[in-house]
């Protein structure tokens, strides 16, 4: 697989961690209380390794540079980046709306997105699937999930 | 007491109806995730240390520590049965570690014998599983015994041979893999520091004090990245499902799988001990060697019940043969025993000589749990395969949103913030990214696992040398593993200096 030009950008961007990481460590205490080595050392040495490793990375993507040639076209964009925002604003609105709602509509969204015919049994299969994890896991294992909102109930 | 008085208690542990209970769910879904392609032993792991750990939430803390590392190991092998269906009836690998079988077992389907090779499969997994838990016993206890006199330089420079040899082993490029186990390291520095205290990369956002959630970060990486990938690329459907047939062997099926499956036992055993090498080398090797060693080689390829026989017996020798570094050294050998490792740990279980006299019920039990396991997998796969076969015929597009949803539902259940949901979608994101471009993702994880405890050995080795750095190569036995670490990056870098192809691990 060629992936020369994802190597260089992702190098660029491990080196950057790797610095973040090297930099940040000096403002850690460099001793501590019986021990030699303070706790500054480990993320110092493994920030250093980090970027020698993304310039032996950076090096080596020129080598694999035969230009991509990955078909764009097969991606299914649309349906991924619904089914992304579904999920980020399902872990935002957990807590609001109760883990049986949110749970709800983030499935069927995503069913949806996946295939757009049947929203009968989506629906269906969406409403299942969260009533029966709340029941089993709050009634029945008495585990703790975010309830109804009181609006709701 | 002797090794037999242990092992009988471990069968006392192992026979409670729960664990009984944990181990039978354990296999059926590690069947069902070794079945269905997208979902391999390693997200499937990851998935269910959530569940699992609300399963066991009331239980006291050992015995939750036993049942859940049951499930999780049945997990772990009855991937290895469940991978091998697919292979065969849809020539598709449901893991990595199946591959090899596709080359013969779908041929086998075609003309009519996939019940056949189905069933050999599950029979040479059954005798695998056996001679790799008859290895675990042996060895567990003399590997204990001297991991014991170890101090914290040996364990540095043993881990560090542990991190060398997966890194080695895993993918095309080793700089990435060496970069993915870097970062997991790194990773692992956030939150507050063990040895003295001190918050490290915290920035006072009090999520963070613990540092980055392990199983947040392995269920986003593993089962994260692959549904965002299955969801991105459009799936092939349309390969017909092989009707199953007849089940049962022929005797000359039987006569003729005997011996491949006795030697893909012990190679792939062997195999699986080394650090690195998993289930994935361990089948390519027995395959190459069955062909070699076959009268008429010509055969392979064509439906030859060897080459079904041999790789998935490797592969089960191989995922039961990597549990010992794991529970005798501590060191995890790939990425699904590092996930197993960091669920023990999750438990305040910390795998390596000291597991077997701090927590001998949870070791021998595990090991006892093996045994039980693959009776029922056997039990299970014999009769069932057909209704395995169903389980191909899942709709993707109700399965890929319900995994998200788990994955969702078990990081806040154990986790209880909404911090960790972000991260756990933004590892998934992370995930997909990386392993689209051959970035390895099991270093990472080991990184994460073991990153706690290489810093403090060092720093404990450090102190007690006041600093000097020589220690590592003072002691003869860290002195050892230090040379093999550097041996294990070394030659493949000259082999392939010298336009030689290295065997690589994809499984991780």
């Amino acid at each position: 697989m060629q992936t020369g030009r994802f190597d260089r950008y992702a190098s660029v961007l491990f080196a950057l961690l790797g610095a973040a990481f090297l930099f940040e460590s000096r403002n850690i205490a460099d001793s501590a209380y019986g021990s030699e080595v303070g706790p500054n050392v480990f993320p110092f040495l493994l920030g250093l390794i980090l970027i020698l490793l993304s310039v032996k990375l950076f090096i080596e993507s020129f080598k694999n540079i035969k230009e991509d040639q990955k078909e764009q076209s097969g991606l299914q964009i649309k349906r991924f980046v619904i089914i992304l925002i579904a999920s980020l604003l399902y872990a935002a609105c957990i807590e609001y709306l109760g883990y049986i709602i949110s749970t709800f509509v983030f499935l069927f969204v995503s069913f949806q997105a996946m295939d757009k015919n049947s929203w009968i049994k989506n629906g269906c299969v969406a409403a299942g699937f969260s009533l029966c994890v709340y029941y089993l896991f709050v009634v029945v294992l008495k585990g703790s999930l975010p309830g109804q909102p009181i609006w709701f109930s | 007491m002797g090794v037999m008085d242990f092992l009988m208690q471990g069968f006392q542990t192992a026979i409670q109806p729960q664990n009984l209970f944990f181990a039978f769910i354990g296999v059926l879904i590690g069947t069902a995730v070794g079945v269905l392609p997208g979902i391999g032993p390693m997200s499937g792991v990851a998935l269910l240390i959530p569940v699992t750990a609300t399963l066991t939430s009331g239980m006291d803390p050992s015995a939750a520590a036993t049942s859940s590392i049951i499930l999780l190991a049945g997990v772990y092998y009855g991937a290895m049965y469940g991978g091998s269906t697919t292979s065969i009836l849809l020539n598709t690998p449901g893991e990595s570690s199946s591959v090899v079988t596709t080359l013969d077992g779908y041929q086998m389907a075609k003309q009519g014998r996939a019940g056949a090779a189905l069933s050999i499969a599950a029979i040479g997994s059954f005798f695998a599983g056996i001679v790799s838990i008859i290895g675990l016993v042996l060895l567990a206890d003399p590997l204990s015994e001297m991991a014991l006199k170890f101090g914290p330089a040996e364990y540095f420079s043993l881990m560090l041979l542990g991190l060398a040899a997966v890194s080695g082993l895993a993918g095309g490029s080793i700089t990435k893999a060496w970069m993915m186990t870097v970062t997991g390291l790194l990773l692992a520095t956030i939150g507050i520091d063990a040895v003295s205290g001190v918050a490290r990369f915290t920035y006072d956002i009090p999520v963070l004090f613990g540092g980055l959630e392990f199983l947040t970060v392995a269920v986003g990486l593993f089962a994260l990245g692959e549904v965002f990938k299955t969801i991105l690329h459009k799936e092939e459907d349309g390969e017909k499902v092989a009707k199953v047939g007849r089940v049962l062997p022929t005797k000359s099926d039987l006569k003729e799988s005997a011996a491949p499956i006795a030697r893909g036992s012990f190679l792939g055993f062997f195999i699986g001990v080394l650090p690195g090498a998993g289930a994935t080398l361990a089948s390519f090797f027995s395959y190459i060697a069955e062909k070699k060693l076959s009268k008429n080689p010509e055969k392979f390829g064509k439906g030859a019940i060897e080459g079904v026989a041999a790789p998935e017996s490797a592969n089960n020798a191989a995922s039961g043969g990597a549990m010992i570094p794991l529970l005798t050294l501590g060191i995890p050998g790939s990425g699904t025993t590092a996930i197993l490792m960091g669920a023990l740990i999750m438990y305040n279980v910390q795998p390596g000589p000291l597991l077997f006299s701090d927590h001998p019920d949870v070791a021998w039990g595990l090991i006892a749990s093996m045994f039980i396991g693959n009776l029922m997998l056997l039990i299970l796969n014999m009769p069932l395969v057909k209704v395995f076969a169903k389980i191909i015929e899942t709709p993707q597009k109700f399965l890929l949103p319900i995994i998200i949803a788990i994955s969702v539902f078990g990081v806040y259940a154990v986790q209880v913030t909404t911090f960790d949901l972000f991260l756990l979608i933004g590892f998934g994101l992370a995930g997909y990214l990386l392993a689209q471009n051959d970035y390895p993702l099991a270093p990472l994880v080991l990184g994460l696992v073991l990153g706690p405890m290489i810093e403090n050995n060092m720093r404990r080795a450090l102190t007690t040398s006041n600093g000097d750095f020589f220690i590592f190569i003072e002691h003869p036995i860290s002195a050892f593993f230090i040379i093999c670490s550097v041996l294990w990056i070394l030659v493949p870098f000259i082999l392939r200096l010298k336009g030689k192809n290295v065997v690589i691990n994809v499984e991780g």
